[in-house]
C-alpha cells in the first residue's frame, strides 16, 4: 500500500481532542475510510475529505472532559486518599493533633518571618526608579586609614556629577532642615523632618503631586510642599494648594505649590515638608568655600541600572581630581546603591537610623530553622507511625495499588494535614498581626494578607513542607513487601530509627543554639541598659527650645521662675542632648593641638551647652572646671576620648591648651567620657563651646515627685513666656530608644527559640508516646518479673535522654561560634561565661525529659494483666 | 408507546443497519450501507455520536476487533443490536403499521 498516509498533525489532533475510549475506532473508521476515498477521488480530495470528517467529529459527546478521561480512575483513587486521610487523622487524634500544632506553629512564624524579612529587604522598592539611584557620601581618611564615614557630601557635587558623568541623568539633593514652627490661622504646629529639595527630587524619588503641578513646584524658594498628612494636621485639607503658611525658618510666609503622597515606611528619607533648594542659595553663598562643608543628602539619578559601576568609577576619579586641586583633603568621595542604605548603611548623619542585614538574615536563617524543625517532627512520626501503617499498605498493595498509588496516597496525606495547618497558621497570623507588627518594629499600614506575594509564599511553604514531609514515609512505606508484612513477620528496619534519631539530635541541637542565643541577648541588653553611661538620665525632662531668637529673649524669666518651684533643681541649655543621633550634632575634622606637631584627621563631634549642663546631667569633671557664667566664646571643654586621641595620658596636662579650633579656642576643663549614643557604639571624641543664654533644648532635672504634675507645671511655664509648640522628652527614654531595636530583635528572637522548643518538644512527645505503645507488652513483661517504677523508667527515658544530651553537646562548637560574632558587633559586650551556656543547655535537657517522663510514667501504672492478657 | 425512550428518524436508521449488518456493523459499513440502500450521504461523525448514544440507551453494545492494515491497525468498534433494541424496531414498526392502517387510502383499498 504505497499510498500517503493522513495528515498526522490531524491524527494527533483527534487523540487530543476526543475521548480516549472512543480514539481508536474513530480514527480507525476515519483512516479506512481515507484509504478508500483515495481510491475513488485521489489523493487530494481524500485528504480534504478527511479534514472535513476530523472537523465534523468535533462535538460533544466525543470531545473529552477538561479535567482528562484518562485518569478517570486516579481521580476515584485520589478522592479515597483524602477519605482515607481524613480517617487515620480522626483515628490518630494525638498524633495528628502534634503534627498540625507543630506545623502551625512552624508556618505562623515562618509567614510573620518572612514577611518581616521581606519588608526589611524592600525598602526604596516603593520607587520604581531606585535601582538605578545611588547617593553620595564622603570617608574620612587619616592617611590611608578610614576614621569616619559621613553620608552628607558637598553642594557642589550633585551638580558636578550631573554635568561631567555621562551615565548620570538627574542629580537632586536634599538638605536637611532644622525643626521648624509652622503658624496656620494664628494656630502653631511643628514639622519635624523638613528638607530644602532640588526641583528634581519629586520627580526621582516618585512622590507626584495630588495636588498642584509636580512640573513647576519648587521653582521658587519661597514655595513649600507638603504631605498629605502635613496638610490634614495644619489645614484640615489636602486641598490647599495656593494658601500660605507661616514657617519660623524663614519667618516668613511660604506659598504651598503641592501636596504629595507621605513617604512610605520602606524608604530612609521620610519627610513632611519641602523647601525649593534654592531658599538655601544665599546662606550657601555666604560660605567662605564650597568645600568647607559637607552637609547635604546628594542622590544621582544614573541612566541605567547596570552603570553602577561605571558610575563607581567615575566618583573615584572625580574624588582623586578633587583631592589633586586641594578642594578636599584626607577624604574619598564614595557612592552606593539608594537600596543598600537601609540594611547596609551606617554612617554619621543618617536621616533615619537603619536597619541592620545581619539581623534580618539571623532572623530568616531562625525563620528556616523553625520550619525545619516543625517537618522534621512530621517525618519523624510518620516513620515511627510506619509500622502501623504496614498493614494498610500491604492490603492495598494485594488488592492491586501501585508503588506510585501508594506513594500518592502518603503525599495526599501529608498535602492535607500541611494544608489544614497552613490555613489554621493563616488564622494565627491574623490574629496577632498587630502585636507583632508592634513587635518588630514594623510600619501600622504593613499590609499582609492584601499581598500576592503572601500567599505565594504561602503556597510555596505548604507544598515544600507537604513534599519534604511526605517524601521519606512514602519512599519507605510503598517498598514493604506485603506478603511480610500481612503475616506478620515485618520489622521497622533499624534505617528508620537511624534516621529518626539523628533527626531529634538535630531538632535539639537546634533548639538549644537557640535558648542560648536568646539567654546571651538578653544577658547582653540587660549589661546594656544597666551600664555606667557617664551621666544620670532618669529625672532629666528635655524640652524644646522656642524656635526664634524673639522668643528667647523671654528666656531669663522663664528661667528664673522655673527654679523658684521646688520640683526643679537645674536647668541647663544646650544646642543637642546625650541619646540624640550624631546627625543633631556638628562634627568637624582634624582638630588637633596647636603645640603639637602631630596632625590627625579624626572626626571631632562638636555640641554647646551653657555652665549648667555638667551638673544638671551628673557628669564628672576629670580635670580643669566646668564654664563659668558669661559669655566665653574661646573655652572649650573636651572630653577622654579627644586626649587619647592626641595622645594625653595626665588630663591635667591637657588644661590650658590651644586646640586648632576657631581661632582662639583653649582646653578649660576635661570630662569623662559619656555615652552620647547609646552603649552599642564607642566613645566619639567630644569638643564643647559655651551656649550663652540659647540652645535648642532645655534640659530640666527635676526632683522625685508626680512627674505628670511636673511636666504640666513646665508646660504652663512654657506657654506663657514663648509662642512655639511644647514638645518634651524624657532623658531616659530617649536613651531606651536605641535599645529598641536590640530589644525588638531579642522580642522577636525570644519568640522564634519558644516555638522552636514547643515544636521540638511536641515531637519528643510523639515518639516517646509512640515508643512506649510500642513497648508496652515489653514493659508488661518486665514488671511481672519484677522491674522496679524507676528501673521501668529510666529504661524508657534513656534513650531520648543520651540523645539530647548528645544533641546540646553538638551545638556547643557553632553556637560558641554564633554568639561570639554576634557578641562582637557590640562596642561593649558581656563576656562569655560558662553559665550562658550551661544554663539553657540544662533548661532544655530538663523540659525534654520531663515531657517523656509525662509519657513513660503512665505506663509504669498500667497493670501488666491488661497489656499481657491476649499472649 | 408504553415506552419511555424514544428514537428519532436517524436513530432507528442506525439500529435497523446495526440490525442488516449483523457481524460486520461499524462506522464506516454503516455510512456506506445508507449510502447504498438509501443513497443518503451522511457524515461519519454523525454515525458515530449516534451510535454511542443508542449504546447509551441499552438498544447497542459493541465490542472492539478486526484490525487491519487500512485502518492503521486499530481495531474496529463493532456493533450489535441488543433485545431491548430488537423489541424497540418490532414495536416501532407495529405502531406505524397500526397508523397505516387508518389512513383513508388504506381503508378504501381494502
Amino acid at each position: 500500500m504505497n499510498k500517503p498516509g493522513p495528515p498526522k498533525a490531524l491524527v494527533r489532533f483527534v487523540k487530543w481532542y476526543s475521548r480516549s475510549a472512543l480514539q481508536e475506532s474513530i480514527l480507525g473508521d476515519l483512516e479506512e475510510m481515507y484509504y478508500e476515498d483515495i481510491d475513488i477521488y485521489g489523493v487530494k480530495k481524500a485528504r480534504r475529505r478527511f479534514t472535513w470528517n476530523v472537523i465534523r467529529f468535533l462535538r460533544p459527546g466525543i470531545i473529552r472532559k477538561v479535567e482528562g478521561n484518562q485518569q478517570l480512575n486516579h481521580y476515584g483513587m485520589v478522592k479515597q486518599h483524602f477519605k482515607s486521610t481524613f480517617r487515620i487523622i480522626a483515628k490518630e487524634k494525638l498524633y495528628s493533633l502534634i503534627n498540625i500544632l507543630g506545623l502551625t506553629a512552624g508556618f505562623s512564624i515562618a509567614l510573620l518571618t518572612l514577611s518581616y524579612v521581606y519588608f526589611e529587604l524592600n525598602y526604596e522598592h516603593y520607587n520604581p526608579k531606585s535601582d538605578r539611584i545611588a547617593r553620595i557620601t564622603i570617608d574620612y581618611l587619616d592617611g590611608g586609614t578610614l576614621i569616619d564615614q559621613d553620608c552628607e557630601s558637598y553642594h557642589l557635587l550633585g551638580p558636578m556629577m550631573e554635568e561631567q558623568f555621562p551615565e548620570v541623568e538627574e542629580s537632586v539633593r536634599a538638605y536637611g532642615m532644622n525643626a521648624a514652627v509652622v503658624r496656620v490661622k494664628k494656630r502653631n504646629y511643628s514639622a519635624e523632618r523638613i528638607y530644602a529639595v532640588d526641583q528634581g527630587f519629586l520627580d526621582v524619588f516618585n512622590y507626584p503631586l495630588i495636588n498642584g503641578n509636580t512640573a513647576t513646584a519648587l521653582s521658587n524658594p519661597m514655595e513649600v510642599v507638603l504631605t498629605r498628612s502635613a496638610a490634614m494636621k495644619y489645614f484640615g485639607s489636602i486641598d490647599v494648594v495656593g494658601e500660605t503658611l507661616w514657617v519660623s525658618t524663614t519667618r516668613a510666609d511660604m506659598k504651598i505649590v503641592g501636596v504629595c503622597e507621605d513617604s512610605p515606611a520602606d524608604t530612609h528619607l521620610k519627610f513632611d515638608m519641602l523647601y525649593a533648594y534654592d531658599l538655601m542659595k544665599e546662606t550657601l553663598a555666604k560660605r567662605e568655600s564650597p568645600w568647607n562643608s559637607n552637609d547635604t543628602y546628594t542622590y544621582l539619578l544614573l541612566k541605567q541600572p547596570d552603570q553602577f559601576a561605571q558610575f563607581e568609577q567615575s566618583v573615584a576619579r572625580l574624588s582623586n581630581k578633587l583631592t589633586e586641586e586641594k578642594k578636599i583633603v584626607n577624604e574619598r568621595v564614595i557612592s552606593q546603591p539608594i537600596r543598600d542604605i537601609h540594611l547596609y548603611s551606617h554612617k554619621s548623619f543618617e536621616a533615619e537610623a537603619n536597619g541592620d542585614a545581619t539581623t534580618v538574615f539571623f532572623l530568616l536563617g531562625v525563620a528556616i530553622l523553625v520550619i525545619i524543625i516543625a517537618i522534621v517532627n512530621y517525618i519523624n512520626l510518620a516513620t515511627a507511625k510506619s509500622l502501623d501503617r504496614a498493614k494498610e499498605v500491604g492490603i492495598r498493595k494485594v488488592v492491586g495499588s501501585s508503588r506510585g498509588q501508594i506513594k500518592l496516597r502518603f503525599f495526599i496525606e501529608s498535602f492535607t494535614i500541611n494544608l489544614i495547618s497552613g490555613l489554621l497558621a493563616i488564622g494565627i497570623v491574623v490574629l496577632v498581626l498587630p502585636q507583632f507588627k508592634l513587635l518588630a518594629g514594623l510600619p501600622e499600614n504593613f499590609l499582609l494578607l492584601d499581598n500576592p506575594l503572601f500567599w505565594m509564599l504561602f503556597l510555596a511553604l505548604v507544598l515544600l513542607s507537604s513534599v519534604l514531609g511526605g517524601v521519606f514515609p512514602a519512599y519507605t512505606i510503598a517498598s514493604f513487601q506485603p506478603v511480610a508484612v500481612l503475616k506478620g513477620k515485618f520489622i521497622s528496619s533499624s534505617k528508620g530509627i537511624w534516621l529518626r534519631k539523628s533527626l531529634v539530635v538535630f531538632q535539639f541541637a537546634i533548639a538549644t543554639f537557640l535558648l542560648i542565643q536568646t539567654f546571651t541577648s538578653i544577658r547582653q541588653l540587660d549589661y546594656m541598659q544597666s551600664k555606667d553611661l557617664g551621666l544620670t538620665t532618669d529625672q532629666v525632662l528635655v524640652v524644646r527650645a522656642p524656635a526664634t531668637w524673639k522668643e528667647m529673649q523671654n528666656f531669663r524669666p522663664f528661667y528664673d521662675q522655673l527654679l523658684n518651684k521646688p520640683a526643679f533643681t537645674s536647668v541647663a541649655l544646650s544646642n543637642s542632648i546625650p541619646g540624640l543621633p550624631t546627625s543633631l550634632m556638628g562634627s568637624t575634622t582634624g582638630i588637633n593641638l596647636v603645640e603639637s606637631d602631630e596632625r590627625h584627621n579624626y572626626n571631632f563631634f562638636t555640641y554647646f551647652f551653657d555652665e549648667h549642663f555638667i551638673p544638671t546631667m551628673n557628669i564628672e569633671v576629670v580635670a580643669g572646671e566646668n564654664f563659668r557664667e558669661g559669655k566665653q566664646e574661646d573655652a572649650v571643654i573636651v572630653n577622654e576620648e579627644c586626649l587619647r586621641l592626641w595622645g594625653i595620658a595626665d588630663p591635667q596636662e591637657a588644661i590650658g591648651q590651644k586646640i586648632t579650633f576657631g581661632d582662639n579656642a583653649q582646653i578649660v576643663g576635661v570630662i569623662k567620657n559619656f555615652h552620647q549614643t547609646g552603649v552599642k557604639s564607642n566613645h566619639l571624641p567630644m569638643v564643647f563651646r559655651h551656649a550663652h543664654n540659647w540652645g535648642v533644648y532645655f534640659s530640666i532635672r527635676m526632683n522625685q515627685g508626680d512627674y505628670k504634675n511636673q511636666v504640666q507645671e513646665i508646660e504652663t511655664l512654657y506657654e506663657t513666656h514663648f509662642d512655639s509648640p511644647f514638645k518634651y522628652f524624657f532623658l531616659d527614654e530617649k536613651f531606651d530608644a536605641h535599645y529598641r531595636s536590640d530589644q525588638q530583635f531579642q522580642a522577636v528572637f525570644g519568640t522564634l527559640s519558644l516555638f522552636a522548643l514547643i515544636i521540638t518538644c511536641l515531637g519528643i512527645f510523639g515518639l516517646a508516646s509512640f515508643t512506649v505503645a510500642k513497648r508496652q507488652k515489653e514493659i508488661g513483661i518486665r514488671k511481672v518479673l519484677g522491674a522496679s517504677v524507676i528501673q521501668v523508667i529510666t529504661l524508657l527515658t534513656k534513650e531520648f535522654t543520651s540523645l539530647i544530651v548528645i544533641a546540646t553537646l553538638l551545638s556547643m562548637p557553632i553556637t560558641y561560634w554564633v554568639v561570639q560574632n554576634w557578641l562582637e558587633g557590640y562596642a561593649y559586650h558581656i563576656d562569655l561565661q560558662l553559665m550562658l551556656f550551661a544554663i539553657p543547655a540544662l533548661i532544655v535537657i530538663l523540659i525534654a525529659v520531663v515531657t517523656i517522663l509525662s509519657r513513660t510514667f503512665q505506663i509504669t501504672k498500667t497493670n501488666p494483666a491488661h497489656v499481657l492478657r491476649n499472649e | 408507546m408504553g415506552r419511555t425512550s424514544f428514537l428519532g428518524e436517524f436513530e432507528e436508521l442506525i439500529l435497523t443497519m446495526v440490525l442488516i449488518l449483523e457481524d460486520n456493523a461499524y462506522g464506516n459499513t454503516i455510512v456506506k450501507a445508507i449510502k447504498d440502500h438509501q443513497n443518503r450521504e451522511i457524515n461519519l461523525s454523525s454515525v458515530h455520536i449516534t451510535l454511542y448514544r443508542l449504546e447509551e440507551k441499552g438498544f447497542l453494545t459493541s465490542h472492539m476487533a478486526g484490525a487491519t492494515n487500512m485502518r492503521g491497525g486499530r481495531k474496529k468498534r463493532y456493533f450489535q443490536i441488543t433485545n431491548t433494541g430488537k423489541a424497540l424496531l418490532q414495536e416501532m414498526k407495529e405502531a406505524r403499521m397500526n397508523l397505516w392502517k387508518l389512513t383513508p387510502l388504506l381503508k378504501f383499498s381494502s
